[in-house]
Protein backbone atom coordinates (compact mmCIF):
# COMPACT_ATOMS: atom_id res chain seq x y z
CA UNK A 1 0.00 0.00 0.00
CA UNK A 2 2.43 2.43 0.90
CA UNK A 3 4.52 1.95 -2.43
CA UNK A 4 1.80 2.77 -4.57
CA UNK A 5 2.33 6.31 -5.96
CA UNK A 6 -1.24 6.99 -6.58
CA UNK A 7 -1.12 6.11 -2.58
CA UNK A 8 1.55 8.54 -1.36
CA UNK A 9 -0.10 11.38 -3.02
CA UNK A 10 -3.37 10.81 -1.80
CA UNK A 11 -1.87 10.61 1.58
CA UNK A 12 0.46 13.63 1.76
CA UNK A 13 -2.42 15.29 0.07
CA UNK A 14 -4.68 14.44 2.95
CA UNK A 15 -2.24 14.70 5.51
CA UNK A 16 -1.61 18.29 3.74
CA UNK A 17 -5.10 19.45 4.69
CA UNK A 18 -5.86 18.55 7.91
CA UNK A 19 -1.68 20.39 8.69
CA UNK A 20 -3.48 23.77 6.75
CA UNK A 21 -6.44 23.67 9.19
CA UNK A 22 -4.16 22.76 12.41
CA UNK A 23 -2.49 25.92 11.34
CA UNK A 24 -5.77 27.52 11.03
CA UNK A 25 -6.46 26.96 14.87
CA UNK A 26 -3.32 29.02 16.00
CA UNK A 27 -3.12 30.49 19.00
CA UNK A 28 -0.27 33.08 20.88
CA UNK A 29 1.22 32.56 23.73
CA UNK A 30 1.49 34.20 26.99
CA UNK A 31 4.11 36.44 27.61
CA UNK A 32 5.78 36.43 23.86
CA UNK A 33 5.09 38.93 20.68
CA UNK A 34 1.46 38.80 19.42
CA UNK A 35 3.10 37.90 16.42
CA UNK A 36 4.41 34.41 17.18
CA UNK A 37 1.55 32.19 16.85
CA UNK A 38 2.06 28.54 18.05
CA UNK A 39 0.28 25.68 16.11
CA UNK A 40 -0.01 21.88 15.70
CA UNK A 41 0.51 21.97 11.80
CA UNK A 42 4.05 20.20 11.64
CA UNK A 43 2.51 17.02 13.09
CA UNK A 44 0.87 15.87 9.90
CA UNK A 45 4.04 16.72 8.46
CA UNK A 46 5.68 14.53 11.07
CA UNK A 47 3.64 11.88 10.70
CA UNK A 48 4.69 12.27 6.34
CA UNK A 49 8.16 11.49 7.74
CA UNK A 50 7.69 8.40 9.61
CA UNK A 51 5.53 6.34 6.73
CA UNK A 52 6.74 8.10 3.71
CA UNK A 53 10.71 9.67 4.32
CA UNK A 54 11.10 13.12 4.54
CA UNK A 55 10.00 14.22 1.38
CA UNK A 56 6.85 13.80 1.79
CA UNK A 57 7.24 15.73 5.54
CA UNK A 58 8.67 18.68 3.23
CA UNK A 59 5.71 18.40 0.69
CA UNK A 60 3.15 18.44 3.59
CA UNK A 61 4.71 21.84 4.81
CA UNK A 62 5.23 23.42 1.60
CA UNK A 63 1.88 22.45 -0.13
CA UNK A 64 0.09 23.35 3.62
CA UNK A 65 1.58 26.97 3.70
CA UNK A 66 1.07 27.55 -0.24
CA UNK A 67 -2.75 26.57 0.48
CA UNK A 68 -2.14 29.42 3.50
CA UNK A 69 -1.21 32.05 1.11
CA UNK A 70 -3.68 31.33 -1.59
CA UNK A 71 -7.10 31.23 0.77
CA UNK A 72 -5.64 33.62 3.54
CA UNK A 73 -3.40 36.07 1.65
CA UNK A 74 -0.68 38.06 3.77
CA UNK A 75 -0.82 40.81 5.65
CA UNK A 76 2.26 42.27 3.81
CA UNK A 77 1.15 40.86 0.41
CA UNK A 78 4.31 39.13 0.07
CA UNK A 79 4.36 35.37 1.50
CA UNK A 80 6.52 36.30 4.17
CA UNK A 81 4.92 34.68 6.92
CA UNK A 82 4.34 31.77 4.78
CA UNK A 83 8.26 31.20 4.33
CA UNK A 84 9.00 31.85 7.36
CA UNK A 85 6.92 29.03 8.40
CA UNK A 86 8.33 25.84 5.92
CA UNK A 87 11.67 26.65 7.13
CA UNK A 88 10.95 26.34 10.69
CA UNK A 89 9.23 23.35 9.45
CA UNK A 90 12.22 22.45 7.91
CA UNK A 91 15.38 22.93 10.18
CA UNK A 92 12.24 21.03 12.87
CA UNK A 93 11.79 18.37 10.22
CA UNK A 94 15.37 17.20 8.79
CA UNK A 95 16.87 16.49 11.87
CA UNK A 96 14.11 14.51 12.97
CA UNK A 97 14.13 12.58 9.96
CA UNK A 98 17.41 11.73 9.59
CA UNK A 99 17.60 10.74 13.78
CA UNK A 100 14.73 8.64 13.00
CA UNK A 101 16.26 6.95 9.68
CA UNK A 102 19.33 5.74 11.37
CA UNK A 103 17.29 4.77 14.80
CA UNK A 104 13.93 3.27 13.88
CA UNK A 105 12.20 2.85 17.23
CA UNK A 106 10.90 5.03 19.91
CA UNK A 107 14.20 6.33 21.13
CA UNK A 108 14.47 7.57 18.08
CA UNK A 109 11.25 9.46 17.52
CA UNK A 110 12.80 10.88 20.67
CA UNK A 111 16.03 12.08 20.01
CA UNK A 112 14.99 13.07 16.86
CA UNK A 113 12.03 15.40 18.40
CA UNK A 114 15.05 16.83 20.52
CA UNK A 115 17.03 17.31 17.59
CA UNK A 116 14.57 19.14 15.54
CA UNK A 117 13.84 21.29 18.35
CA UNK A 118 17.24 22.52 19.26
CA UNK A 119 17.49 22.95 15.38
CA UNK A 120 15.03 24.95 14.84
CA UNK A 121 15.08 27.34 17.21
CA UNK A 122 18.58 27.95 16.19
CA UNK A 123 18.11 28.49 12.63
CA UNK A 124 14.70 30.66 13.09
CA UNK A 125 16.87 32.66 15.05
CA UNK A 126 19.92 33.45 12.70
CA UNK A 127 17.39 33.31 9.74
CA UNK A 128 15.41 36.63 11.70
CA UNK A 129 18.59 38.10 12.37
CA UNK A 130 19.86 37.95 8.87
CA UNK A 131 16.43 37.57 6.32
CA UNK A 132 13.63 37.60 8.27
CA UNK A 133 13.39 40.70 10.01
CA UNK A 134 14.77 42.64 7.78
CA UNK A 135 12.52 41.71 5.45
CA UNK A 136 9.21 42.42 7.25
CA UNK A 137 10.99 45.58 8.12
CA UNK A 138 11.23 46.19 3.95
CA UNK A 139 7.83 45.27 3.26
CA UNK A 140 5.99 46.99 6.00
CA UNK A 141 8.35 50.36 5.30
CA UNK A 142 9.39 50.13 9.32
CA UNK A 143 12.38 51.69 9.58
CA UNK A 144 15.25 50.23 9.78
CA UNK A 145 15.50 48.41 13.29
CA UNK A 146 19.18 48.70 15.04
CA UNK A 147 21.11 45.53 15.62
CA UNK A 148 20.43 45.72 19.79
CA UNK A 149 17.00 45.88 18.88
CA UNK A 150 16.81 42.82 16.40
CA UNK A 151 18.86 41.07 18.70
CA UNK A 152 16.49 42.11 21.60
CA UNK A 153 13.74 40.75 19.41
CA UNK A 154 15.43 37.40 18.98
CA UNK A 155 16.84 36.75 22.49
CA UNK A 156 13.29 37.69 24.04
CA UNK A 157 10.95 36.51 21.41
CA UNK A 158 12.19 34.28 18.51
CA UNK A 159 14.56 31.86 20.36
CA UNK A 160 12.49 31.28 23.70
CA UNK A 161 9.10 30.88 21.51
CA UNK A 162 10.40 28.12 19.07
CA UNK A 163 11.97 26.21 22.20
CA UNK A 164 8.57 26.28 23.55
CA UNK A 165 6.94 25.79 20.47
CA UNK A 166 8.98 22.21 19.50
CA UNK A 167 9.11 20.95 23.27
CA UNK A 168 4.91 21.33 23.17
CA UNK A 169 4.64 19.86 19.49
CA UNK A 170 7.01 17.30 20.37
CA UNK A 171 4.93 16.63 23.45
CA UNK A 172 1.66 16.06 21.38
CA UNK A 173 3.10 14.12 19.03
CA UNK A 174 4.40 11.70 21.57
CA UNK A 175 0.82 11.45 23.13
CA UNK A 176 -0.69 10.92 19.46
CA UNK A 177 1.58 9.13 18.15
CA UNK A 178 1.56 6.48 20.98
CA UNK A 179 -1.71 6.04 20.02
CA UNK A 180 -2.00 5.26 16.35
CA UNK A 181 1.75 3.22 16.32
CA UNK A 182 -0.03 -0.29 16.45
CA UNK A 183 -3.04 0.90 14.51
CA UNK A 184 -0.69 2.06 11.35
CA UNK A 185 1.87 -1.30 12.26
CA UNK A 186 -1.02 -2.97 11.24
CA UNK A 187 -2.44 -1.12 9.03
CA UNK A 188 0.78 -0.72 6.82
CA UNK A 189 2.69 -3.38 7.96
CA UNK A 190 5.39 -0.83 8.59
CA UNK A 191 7.87 -2.30 10.79
CA UNK A 192 9.23 -0.28 13.67
CA UNK A 193 7.42 2.78 12.43
CA UNK B 1 -14.62 31.84 11.10
CA UNK B 2 -15.46 28.56 9.15
CA UNK B 3 -16.28 30.10 6.03
CA UNK B 4 -12.76 31.80 6.56
CA UNK B 5 -10.53 28.90 6.98
CA UNK B 6 -12.49 27.14 3.47
CA UNK B 7 -13.06 29.92 0.94
CA UNK B 8 -10.75 32.54 2.09
CA UNK B 9 -11.86 35.23 0.77
CA UNK B 10 -12.66 34.64 -2.75
CA UNK B 11 -16.14 36.42 -4.30
CA UNK B 12 -17.60 34.82 -7.24
CA UNK B 13 -18.66 37.34 -9.96
CA UNK B 14 -18.16 37.33 -13.97
CA UNK B 15 -16.32 40.25 -14.31
CA UNK B 16 -12.80 40.47 -16.48
CA UNK B 17 -10.82 40.42 -13.92
CA UNK B 18 -12.46 37.41 -12.86
CA UNK B 19 -12.85 35.61 -16.21
CA UNK B 20 -8.95 36.18 -17.03
CA UNK B 21 -6.51 33.65 -17.08
CA UNK B 22 -5.02 32.58 -13.38
CA UNK B 23 -1.57 32.21 -15.45
CA UNK B 24 -1.94 36.03 -16.36
CA UNK B 25 -2.51 36.92 -12.57
CA UNK B 26 0.09 35.73 -11.09
CA UNK B 27 2.63 37.50 -13.82
CA UNK B 28 1.04 40.26 -13.44
CA UNK B 29 1.16 40.49 -9.69
CA UNK B 30 4.62 38.56 -9.73
CA UNK B 31 6.03 41.37 -11.93
CA UNK B 32 3.84 44.37 -9.34
CA UNK B 33 5.69 43.33 -6.86
CA UNK B 34 8.66 44.12 -8.50
CA UNK B 35 7.85 47.31 -10.49
CA UNK B 36 5.87 48.78 -6.66
CA UNK B 37 9.87 49.37 -5.34
CA UNK B 38 10.63 51.43 -8.61
CA UNK B 39 8.07 54.61 -8.02
CA UNK B 40 10.33 57.35 -5.97
CA UNK B 41 8.47 60.67 -7.69
CA UNK B 42 4.81 62.01 -8.09
CA UNK B 43 4.77 61.13 -11.80
CA UNK B 44 5.97 57.34 -11.34
CA UNK B 45 3.62 57.03 -7.91
CA UNK B 46 1.05 58.57 -9.78
CA UNK B 47 1.01 56.10 -12.41
CA UNK B 48 0.99 53.00 -9.94
CA UNK B 49 -1.62 54.33 -8.36
CA UNK B 50 -3.75 54.56 -12.11
CA UNK B 51 -3.03 51.28 -12.63
CA UNK B 52 -4.09 50.18 -9.16
CA UNK B 53 -7.02 51.84 -9.57
CA UNK B 54 -8.09 51.04 -12.86
CA UNK B 55 -7.99 47.28 -12.06
CA UNK B 56 -9.89 48.01 -8.91
CA UNK B 57 -12.39 49.08 -10.96
CA UNK B 58 -12.49 46.43 -12.90
CA UNK B 59 -13.08 43.57 -10.31
CA UNK B 60 -16.32 46.09 -9.58
CA UNK B 61 -15.64 44.85 -5.66
CA UNK B 62 -17.16 46.97 -3.31
CA UNK B 63 -14.43 48.96 -1.63
CA UNK B 64 -15.11 47.59 1.96
CA UNK B 65 -13.51 43.91 0.47
CA UNK B 66 -10.19 46.13 -0.08
CA UNK B 67 -10.54 47.58 2.91
CA UNK B 68 -10.78 44.26 5.16
CA UNK B 69 -7.55 43.36 3.30
CA UNK B 70 -5.68 46.25 4.70
CA UNK B 71 -7.57 46.60 7.89
CA UNK B 72 -4.76 44.46 9.80
CA UNK B 73 -2.21 46.42 8.94
CA UNK B 74 -3.31 50.22 8.33
CA UNK B 75 -1.83 50.97 11.82
CA UNK B 76 1.51 50.02 10.97
CA UNK B 77 0.80 52.32 8.03
CA UNK B 78 -0.32 54.97 10.07
CA UNK B 79 3.16 54.44 12.39
CA UNK B 80 5.26 54.31 9.05
CA UNK B 81 3.99 57.97 7.88
CA UNK B 82 3.99 59.52 11.56
CA UNK B 83 7.89 58.35 12.17
CA UNK B 84 8.57 59.65 8.72
CA UNK B 85 7.16 63.19 9.02
CA UNK B 86 8.72 63.38 12.62
CA UNK B 87 12.24 61.96 11.79
CA UNK B 88 13.38 63.15 8.30
CA UNK B 89 14.08 66.76 8.64
CA UNK B 90 15.34 67.99 5.26
CA UNK B 91 13.29 70.28 2.73
CA UNK B 92 11.76 73.36 3.68
CA UNK B 93 10.06 73.28 7.23
CA UNK B 94 6.23 73.90 6.80
CA UNK B 95 5.01 73.65 10.25
CA UNK B 96 6.26 74.35 13.72
CA UNK B 97 5.40 74.31 17.14
CA UNK B 98 7.96 74.00 19.94
CA UNK B 99 9.84 71.07 19.28
CA UNK B 100 7.66 69.89 16.53
CA UNK B 101 8.34 70.55 13.18
CA UNK B 102 7.24 69.31 9.70
CA UNK B 103 9.81 69.16 6.79
CA UNK B 104 8.54 68.86 2.95
CA UNK B 105 11.04 65.82 2.58
CA UNK B 106 9.21 64.65 5.35
CA UNK B 107 6.19 64.50 4.42
CA UNK B 108 6.38 63.57 0.76
CA UNK B 109 8.24 60.73 1.88
CA UNK B 110 6.10 59.27 4.49
CA UNK B 111 3.01 59.54 2.29
CA UNK B 112 5.04 58.27 -1.06
CA UNK B 113 5.91 54.96 1.54
CA UNK B 114 1.92 54.67 2.93
CA UNK B 115 1.17 54.70 -0.81
CA UNK B 116 3.24 52.09 -2.06
CA UNK B 117 2.15 49.77 1.41
CA UNK B 118 -1.32 50.54 0.65
CA UNK B 119 -1.03 49.51 -3.38
CA UNK B 120 0.89 46.31 -2.72
CA UNK B 121 -1.76 45.12 -0.16
CA UNK B 122 -4.38 46.20 -2.58
CA UNK B 123 -3.27 44.35 -6.26
CA UNK B 124 -2.43 40.96 -3.80
CA UNK B 125 -5.85 41.57 -2.17
CA UNK B 126 -7.72 41.68 -5.64
CA UNK B 127 -5.66 38.20 -6.49
CA UNK B 128 -7.24 36.73 -3.60
CA UNK B 129 -10.58 38.24 -4.07
CA UNK B 130 -11.24 37.45 -7.61
CA UNK B 131 -9.79 33.67 -8.37
CA UNK B 132 -10.37 30.74 -6.06
CA UNK B 133 -7.64 28.60 -4.77
CA UNK B 134 -7.91 25.81 -7.16
CA UNK B 135 -7.66 28.49 -10.13
CA UNK B 136 -4.28 29.44 -8.62
CA UNK B 137 -3.28 26.00 -8.45
CA UNK B 138 -4.04 25.35 -12.09
CA UNK B 139 -2.14 28.19 -12.98
CA UNK B 140 0.49 28.00 -11.02
CA UNK B 141 1.00 24.14 -12.38
CA UNK B 142 0.89 25.53 -15.80
CA UNK B 143 3.98 28.31 -14.97
CA UNK B 144 5.90 25.81 -13.49
CA UNK B 145 6.05 23.09 -16.10
CA UNK B 146 9.66 24.54 -17.07
CA UNK B 147 10.71 23.27 -13.92
CA UNK B 148 10.28 19.51 -14.56
CA UNK B 149 13.25 19.22 -16.64
CA UNK B 150 15.05 19.99 -13.01
CA UNK B 151 13.35 17.28 -11.27
CA UNK B 152 10.96 19.46 -9.87
CA UNK B 153 7.68 17.08 -9.71
CA UNK B 154 4.77 19.86 -10.93
CA UNK B 155 2.43 17.56 -11.68
CA UNK B 156 2.14 15.83 -8.60
CA UNK B 157 2.30 19.03 -6.35
CA UNK B 158 -0.52 20.46 -8.40
CA UNK B 159 -2.55 17.34 -7.81
CA UNK B 160 -2.03 17.13 -3.92
CA UNK B 161 -2.58 20.64 -3.23
CA UNK B 162 -6.06 19.60 -5.40
CA UNK B 163 -6.41 16.33 -2.93
CA UNK B 164 -5.92 18.87 -0.31
CA UNK B 165 -8.79 21.79 -1.42
CA UNK B 166 -11.28 19.10 -2.17
CA UNK B 167 -10.74 17.52 1.26
CA UNK B 168 -10.32 20.40 3.49
CA UNK B 169 -14.21 21.44 3.81
CA UNK B 170 -14.69 17.57 4.46
CA UNK B 171 -12.05 17.54 7.04
CA UNK B 172 -13.52 20.41 8.98
CA UNK B 173 -17.15 18.90 8.91
CA UNK B 174 -15.57 15.74 10.38
CA UNK B 175 -13.61 18.06 13.20
CA UNK B 176 -16.45 19.22 14.04
CA UNK B 177 -18.43 16.42 14.64
CA UNK B 178 -15.85 14.98 16.55
CA UNK B 179 -15.71 18.07 19.02
CA UNK B 180 -19.33 17.85 19.57
CA UNK B 181 -18.92 14.09 20.23
CA UNK B 182 -15.97 14.51 22.84
CA UNK B 183 -17.85 17.67 23.96
CA UNK B 184 -21.02 15.83 24.81
CA UNK B 185 -18.85 13.34 26.56
CA UNK B 186 -17.88 16.29 28.99
CA UNK B 187 -14.27 17.37 27.26
CA UNK B 188 -13.80 21.45 27.91
CA UNK B 189 -11.86 23.19 24.39
CA UNK B 190 -12.43 26.63 25.09
CA UNK B 191 -11.66 26.98 28.73
CA UNK B 192 -8.91 26.59 31.62
CA UNK B 193 -5.41 26.63 31.32
CA UNK B 194 -2.98 26.09 28.45
CA UNK B 195 -2.15 22.81 29.78
CA UNK B 196 -5.15 21.74 29.73
CA UNK B 197 -6.34 22.68 26.55
CA UNK B 198 -3.32 21.47 24.63
CA UNK B 199 -4.30 18.14 25.97
CA UNK B 200 -7.39 18.20 25.02
CA UNK B 201 -6.50 18.37 20.96
CA UNK B 202 -5.00 14.28 21.62
CA UNK B 203 -8.87 13.28 21.66
CA UNK B 204 -9.41 15.33 18.67
CA UNK B 205 -6.58 14.40 16.37
CA UNK B 206 -6.41 10.72 17.01
CA UNK B 207 -9.93 10.16 15.14
CA UNK B 208 -9.70 12.96 12.67
CA UNK B 209 -5.90 11.10 11.30
CA UNK B 210 -7.42 7.97 11.68
CA UNK B 211 -10.23 8.95 9.38
CA UNK B 212 -7.99 10.83 7.15
CA UNK B 213 -5.98 7.75 6.19
CA UNK B 214 -9.45 5.35 5.76
CA UNK B 215 -10.14 8.36 2.99
CA UNK B 216 -6.92 8.77 1.50
CA UNK B 217 -6.88 4.31 1.15
CA UNK B 218 -10.00 4.63 -0.75
CA UNK B 219 -9.49 7.81 -3.07
CA UNK B 220 -5.99 5.65 -3.54
CA UNK B 221 -7.62 2.37 -4.50
CA UNK B 222 -10.01 4.26 -6.81
CA UNK B 223 -7.73 6.18 -8.29
CA UNK B 224 -6.16 2.80 -9.23
CA UNK B 225 -8.56 1.11 -10.77
CA UNK B 226 -9.41 4.35 -12.91
CA UNK B 227 -5.85 3.63 -14.03
CA UNK B 228 -4.10 6.37 -12.56
CA UNK B 229 -0.53 6.88 -13.67
CA UNK B 230 1.34 10.13 -13.24
CA UNK B 231 0.87 12.69 -15.49
CA UNK B 232 1.35 11.11 -19.17
CA UNK B 233 -1.16 11.79 -21.03
CA UNK B 234 -3.76 13.23 -18.41
CA UNK B 235 -6.58 15.07 -19.89
CA UNK B 236 -7.81 17.84 -17.33
CA UNK B 237 -11.38 18.93 -16.68
CA UNK B 238 -10.54 22.43 -15.93
CA UNK B 239 -8.58 23.81 -19.30
CA UNK B 240 -6.94 26.93 -18.76
CA UNK B 241 -7.59 29.30 -22.28
CA UNK B 242 -5.63 32.49 -22.68
CA UNK B 243 -7.41 35.12 -23.98
CA UNK B 244 -7.22 38.59 -25.68
CA UNK B 245 -7.81 40.47 -22.17
CA UNK B 246 -5.07 37.98 -20.38
CA UNK B 247 -2.21 39.60 -23.11
CA UNK B 248 -3.76 42.68 -23.12
CA UNK B 249 -2.93 42.67 -19.12
CA UNK B 250 0.69 41.58 -19.45
CA UNK B 251 1.26 44.21 -22.37
CA UNK B 252 0.33 47.07 -20.01
CA UNK B 253 2.10 45.79 -17.26
CA UNK B 254 5.17 45.56 -19.36
CA UNK B 255 4.98 49.12 -20.67
CA UNK B 256 4.28 50.42 -16.92
CA UNK B 257 7.47 48.67 -15.37
CA UNK B 258 9.30 50.40 -18.49
CA UNK B 259 7.34 53.78 -18.19
CA UNK B 260 8.49 53.76 -14.61
CA UNK B 261 12.08 52.65 -15.15
CA UNK B 262 12.23 56.07 -17.41
CA UNK B 263 10.42 58.23 -15.27
CA UNK B 264 11.75 57.58 -11.96
CA UNK B 265 14.02 59.95 -10.25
Amino acid sequence: MLKSKAFKLVFVGMLSGISYLLMALNFPLPGLPAFLKIDFSEIPAMLATILLGPIAGLAVEAIKNTLHYIIQGSATGVPIDQLANFLAGLFFLLPFAFVFQKVRSMKGVLFGLAAGTISMSVAMSLLNYYFILPAYTLFLNMPQMSIAEVKQVIIAGILPFNLIKGTIIAIVFLMIYGRIKEWLQHKFNVQNA
Amino acid sequence: MIDNIIIGKYVPGSTVIHRMDPRAKLLTIFLYVFIVFFANNGITYFLLGLFTFIIILLTKLPFSFLWNGLKPVIWIVGFTFLLHILVTKEGDMLFRFGFFSIYEEGLRQGFFISLRFIFLIFMTTTLTLTTTPIEITDGMESLLKPFKKFKLPVHELALMMSISLRFIPTLLEETEKILKAQMARGVDFTSGPVKERIKAIVPLLVPLFISAFKRAEELATAMEARGYRGSEGRTKIRQLKWGAIDSIMMASILLLSIILLLLRA
